[in-house]
C-alpha cells in the first residue's frame, strides 16, 4: 500500500532558526495525531506536508506526490482546515464553501451543487445562508471543514480543530470527525494540542520535539515501547526485597505517602529492563520472604506518553 | 428522492467536472478571486454611496448627449452646448474638456474610493489570516496576487473607462452616420491605455500599502498624504527651488502626464517634455509596489 507520508531527512529554517531538522517520518494512511510543545516544529511540517513551504533540504512525497515539485497537485488531493479564522468577510456560508472549491480548481456548477451537500452534512445546512459574521465559533469551525471537505479529499489535514469550542461543541466536532473516517475512510493527519481528542480519534501518533520527530508510530504501539512498567504491591519485608529489585536492575518509584504512612503493605511503579519476565517479581519476592498481591503493567496514556517524550520523564 | 443529509456523500462529478489540470485550475481560482473581492465590495452599502456619486458626472454627460442628439441640432451647436457642461466629445480638445479630462475627474473619485476598500479587499486577507487560506487551495501567491489586481483594475476601470466608452459609442450612435466613430476612433485605444495605466499603478500601489497596513484608517491617511500632500511637497519645491522636474513628485500628476501621453494632448511644451520621465517614475514605483506586494505575501505564506 502507497504510504500516506514518506518523507526523508526534511530540514527547514526560518532565516537563522532552525524549524525542523533531519525529520524522516513514514506514516501509513489511516488517522495520525501530530504533537508537540509551541514551537516543536507541527505547523511547519504541516506546511511542508501540504506543499506550502519547500524544506531547505531533504525531500519525500505525500499521497505519492512529490512535497518540493507537486504542490499545486498534492493540494488538490488534501483538504486543509486551518487554525486561523481565515474567512472571507461578508460572504454567506454557501459562499464561503464554494469559494474553496472554486479555489481548488472545481467546475463553478459542481462547487456550488457541493457545497451545500458538505453544509448538510457538518450540520449548517439551516444556517447556510446566514453571513459568516453572525457564525458562531463552532459553526465557524464546522464550515472551516465543510470547506475542507468540498472536492472530496484523500487526506484532511486539520490545524486545531476543536480550537475555541465548548464541550459541547467538542463533542459533536469530534464526533462529526469521527463519522466521516469511518463512512469513507479518508485518512485524516490532526494537529491539536488536545492530547485527549488525539487519543480519540487517531491510530498513529507523531511526537514532536524542538524540530525533530521524537516518537511515531501507532499508539498502540508507542504504549507496547511502555509496557516495561509495573504497578507492584507486595505484602512483607520492604528493605530485602527492594533491593533485590535494585539489584536485578529494576528502577522502583515509590509513591509519596510511601514513607509518611506505615502499613505492611507497600507499593511501587517498577519500570523492568529489558527481557525481564513478570515471574521474576515472584521468584526475587520468594527469596525476600515478600509476597506480591498485585502485579498489573502500567497503563500510559498519552498525556504520561508525551512528557516522558519530550521531558525525558 | 430527497438529498439524505446525515451521512457523508463523496462528489460525484458532472461530465468533464473534475479538479481542472495546473492552469485550468488556477485560472479558476483567479476568477474565483475577483468574483470574491468584487462581491465583498458591492455588499458594503458605502461603496454604493460612493459609487452613485462618482457615476453622476457621466450620467448628466449621458442625459445631455442624449438630449442634444435628439434635437437634431448641427453638430456644431451640440458641440458647443456640451462645452458649456464641460465636456467635449472630441478626441483632441483644447480646452481639456475631453475624454481625457472627464477621466481624470473620475480618478478623483477612484481615489477616494480605493482608500475606502484597500482595507476590505486586501487588508483584511492578512489581518483575519484569510491569506492561508486562499494559498492552502490550489492557488499560488501570482494567482492571489493577479486575481487581487484584476478584481482592482476592474472597479477603477468601472468608474473611468467605461462611463468614457460609453459616452464615445452613444454621441456616434445617436447621430446619423459612423463618421464620428470613423474620425475619432483613435479615443479608444487611447481611454483604454490610459485606464491600463490608471488601474494597474493604483491597483499596485493600494495592494501594496493594504497588505502592511491592513486598517482603513490608516491606509486612508498614508493613501490620501501620498496623493496630496506628495503634491503640495512637489509644487512648493519646484517654486521654491525653480527646477520643474520636482513636480513629478506628485503621483497624480504623473499619472495625468502618462495619460496625455496616451491621447497625444499636452497643455504645454513642458508637460510634453516630462510626460516620459512621469511614465518612467510610475513603473519603477509600481515594479517596487509589486516586489513589496510579493514579499508581504510570502511572509504571511511562511508565518501563518
Amino acid at each position: 500500500m502507497e504510504p500516506l507520508v514518506d518523507i526523508r531527512d526534511v530540514s527547514f529554517a526560518y532565516g537563522a532558526v532552525r524549524a525542523l531538522t533531519n525529520v524522516s517520518l513514514r506514516l501509513e494512511p489511516g488517522t495520525v495525531g501530530i504533537v508537540g510543545n509551541n514551537g516543536a516544529g507541527k505547523s511547519t511540517l504541516l506546511r511542508i506536508l501540504l506543499g506550502l513551504l519547500h524544506p531547505t533540504s531533504g525531500g519525500g512525497t505525500v499521497l505519492g506526490c512529490d512535497v518540493r515539485q507537486s504542490s499545486s497537485q498534492l493540494r488538490g488531493l488534501v483538504g486543509y482546515m486551518p487554525e486561523a479564522h481565515a474567512v472571507v468577510p461578508l460572504l454567506k456560508g454557501v459562499e464561503f464553501v464554494a469559494l474553496s472549491g472554486d479555489l481548488y480548481g472545481m467546475p463553478k456548477r459542481d462547487a456550488r451543487r457541493r457545497a451545500h451537500e458538505v453544509l448538510n452534512y457538518v450540520g449548517l445546512g439551516e444556517l447556510r445562508y446566514r453571513r459568516l459574521d453572525e457564525y458562531s465559533t463552532g459553526n465557524l469551525q464546522r464550515l472551516k471543514l465543510a470547506a475542507a471537505l468540498v472536492h472530496d479529499p484523500k487526506l484532511l489535514l486539520l490545524d486545531e480543530p476543536t480550537n475555541g469550542l465548548d464541550p459541547a461543541g467538542r463533542t459533536a466536532m469530534l464526533r462529526t470527525i469521527e463519522d466521516l473516517i469511518a463512512a469513507t475512510g479518508k485518512s485524516v493527519i490532526l494537529c491539536t494540542h488536545l492530547l485527549a481528542d488525539i487519543e480519540r480519534i487517531c491510530k498513529q501518533v507523531v511526537v514532536m520535539h524542538q524540530g525533530t520527530v521524537a516518537r511515531a508510530g501507532t499508539l498502540d504501539a508507542l504504549r507496547q515501547h511502555t509496557a516495561s512498567r509495573y504497578a507492584l504491591r507486595w505484602q512483607g519485608p520492604r528493605e530485602p526485597f527492594v533491593a533485590a529489585l535494585q539489584a536485578a536492575q529494576v528502577s522502583l518509584d515509590f509513591p509519596p505517602e510511601h514513607a509518611a504512612v506505615p502499613s505492611t503493605e507497600q507499593h511501587a511503579l517498577a519500570v523492568v529492563p529489558t527481557g525481564w519476565h513478570t515471574a521474576q517479581f515472584f521468584e526475587l519476592a520468594g527469596r525476600s520472604e515478600a509476597v506480591v498481591v498485585e502485579l498489573r503493567p502500567e497503563q500510559e496514556d498519552l498525556e504520561q506518553l508525551f512528557f516522558r517524550v519530550t521531558h525525558g520523564n | 428522492m430527497g438529498i439524505d443529509a446525515a451521512h457523508y456523500h463523496p462528489w460525484k462529478t458532472n461530465p468533464g467536472g473534475k479538479l481542472g489540470g495546473p492552469l485550468l485550475g488556477a485560472w479558476r481560482g483567479v476568477a474565483a478571486v475577483v468574483r470574491t473581492t468584487l462581491l465583498q465590495l458591492m455588499r458594503r452599502k458605502a461603496y454604493w454611496a460612493i459609487y452613485a456619486v462618482g457615476i453622476s458626472q457621466f450620467v448628466v454627460y449621458w442625459v445631455v448627449i442624449y438630449a442634444l442628439t435628439q434635437l437634431q441640432l448641427p453638430s456644431g451647436t451640440q458641440r458647443g452646448m456640451l462645452n458649456t457642461f464641460g465636456f467635449s466629445i472630441e478626441a483632441a480638445d483644447p480646452q481639456d474638456t475631453g475624454y481625457l479630462d472627464f477621466m481624470e475627474q473620475q480618478s478623483y473619485v477612484v481615489m477616494i474610493m480605493l482608500a475606502f476598500c484597500g482595507s476590505l479587499v486586501v487588508g483584511s486577507d492578512f489581518r483575519e489570516g484569510t491569506l492561508p487560506f486562499y494559498l492552502s487551495r490550489r492557488l499560488e501567491r501570482r494567482h492571489y496576487i493577479l486575481g487581487k489586481l484584476i478584481a482592482l483594475v476592474g472597479l477603477i476601470w468601472l468608474f473611468t473607462v467605461l462611463p468614457a466608452l460609453i459616452l464615445f459609442l452613444e454621441y456616434g450612435m445617436f447621430t446619423t452616420s459612423t463618421d464620428y466613430w470613423r474620425a475619432n476612433w483613435r479615443v479608444v485605444p487611447s481611454i483604454l491605455g490610459y485606464g491600463t495605466i490608471l488601474g494597474v499603478v493604483l491597483a499596485l500601489w493600494l495592494a501594496a500599502i493594504s497588505a502592511y497596513l491592513q486598517k482603513l484608517a490608516p491606509i486612508a491617511v498614508v493613501w490620501s498624504s501620498l496623493f496630496v500632500l506628495l503634491g503640495r511637497l512637489g509644487f512648493m519645491l519646484s517654486r521654491e527651488t525653480g527646477i520643474r522636474e520636482w513636480v513629478l513628485l506628485d503621483p497624480w500628476k504623473d499619472l495625468r502626464l502618462a495619460g496625455r501621453l496616451c491621447f497625444g494632448q499636452f497643455r504645454t511644451a513642458g508637460d510634453a517634455q516630462l510626460s516620459a520621465t512621469a511614465a518612467w517614475i510610475l513603473i519603477c514605483v509600481s515594479l517596487v509596489a509589486l516586489l513589496a506586494l510579493i514579499r508581504r505575501v510570502r511572509a504571511v505564506e511562511v508565518s501563518a
